[in-house]
């Protein structure tokens, strides 16, 4: 009892508490145990307080922006469009709406027959590098879902033929020998004959002209001696009437002879 | 871009024809709706709808014009319109065709 209520004893060295409390909870716990009250406040009034600077240093060391690496597979696939672009000589460009896989795999071998190859290409790829080409004019034609037909070789005939039997594929335009064309267009151009041909034609029209100068110029000489030769004839028939007469009995005669003959 | 997610449905559609010039910059939204149009529930939910496509070179304004079975016309300037806005009044109609559809099995029935 004397313990628990604490006992007095004079010190003589230093100040003692009036008050010792021997039967007191443990001061290492395992649960968090809340401090002293005093405690509290001289923690709470010896609290560390960080410096600040005038200005802080936010407004001064501009902000580092993460710079965005480019993805690998997007530099490969603009490596290709490149490419594409640069080695083919008819581009076509085609919506293309929903196709079964098996007709799409007829499309593309009957159209690797005539070396015209399918290509896909997603639009963020391909709008930048067309808006820097020169194949300005193709940027409103990539929009939606569009599949690219590409070639080396100008088959146009081939491939309007083979586009007729698929309904889902429609053909918005096409650069054919760095010429961009429509739909009409490339029909139109289907429709031409081959060069060797029109290559002929011009030749045959230039031609023309050449061999009917000489025609032109000699035709006035021509008709002058025509005119003269008939003149001729006309005094010498009317002179010689009566000797020719006598030269067509004698002429009438002659094939009698030559029938009876034979 | 927000296309509602719900597929389109032609079964009470005869055809379907739509008019762009693709060298234009307002004709996004109707190919969009040429390609939903051409999606493969579509295509299966009636066969025998034609789906036809004019492309052409003239300046002119993209136009979707719709025929129902029943004789209704539905036709949509989608030089102004979005994607979302052609498909929803289209499935509102065919929505609204499939209740009267209904309506007369039930009258029949009873």
């Amino acid at each position: 009892m004397a313990a628990a209520l604490g006992c007095r004893a004079p010190c003589r060295t230093g100040w003692l508490p009036t008050l010792q409390i021997v039967r007191h909870a443990k001061s290492v716990t395992r649960h968090w145990k809340a401090m002293h009250f005093e405690r509290q406040k001289l923690m709470a009034v010896t609290e560390y307080i960080a410096p600040k600077p005038a200005v802080p240093e936010k407004c001064i060391a501009p902000r580092i922006k993460a710079v965005k690496e480019e993805n690998g597979y997007a530099k490969l696939l603009r490596l290709q469009v490149a490419e594409t672009f640069r080695d083919s000589k008819m581009i076509a460009v085609c919506q293309h709406n929903f196709t079964p896989s098996e007709e799409m795999l007829l499309m593309k071998h009957r159209l690797r027959k005539h070396n015209i190859h399918v290509k896909f290409f997603p639009n963020e790829i391909v709008r930048p590098y067309l808006s820097v080409s020169k194949y300005k004019n193709l940027l409103p034609l990539f929009v939606g879902y569009n599949l690219m037909l590409v070639s080396p070789e100008i088959k146009v005939k081939e491939m309007l033929r083979i586009l007729k039997n698929m309904p889902q594929i429609n053909l918005l335009g096409a650069c054919i020998d760095n010429t961009i064309l429509s739909n009409q267009g490339v029909i139109n151009y289907s429709k031409l004959p081959t060069v060797e041909i029109t290559q002929g034609q011009v030749v045959g029209t230039l031609s023309l002209m050449a061999s009917q100068m000489c025609g032109l110029l000699q035709h006035s000489s021509v008709h002058l001696t025509a005119l003269l030769d008939q003149y001729i004839k006309q005094q010498s028939g009317g002179a010689g009437e009566a000797d020719g007469k006598a030269g067509e009995g004698q002429a009438e005669l002659g094939p009698a002879k030559s029938s009876a003959g034979l | 871009m927000a296309v509602p997610k719900a597929a389109v449905v032609l079964r009470h559609v005869k055809s379907v024809m739509v008019r762009f010039c693709p060298f234009q910059t307002n004709v996004e939204t109707t190919r969009i709706f040429l390609g939903h149009v051409n999606s493969k529930k579509a295509r299966a939910s009636n066969i025998s709808c034609v789906v036809t496509t004019d492309v052409r070179h003239d300046g002119s304004e993209p136009v979707v014009d719709i025929m129902f079975a029943d004789g209704d016309r539905l036709i949509m300037k989608g030089a102004n319109l979005t994607a979302a806005e052609m498909l929803s009044a289209f499935n509102s109609r065919c929505i609204a065709k499939d209740l009267k559809a209904e309506e007369k099995t039930k009258k029949k029935g009873a």
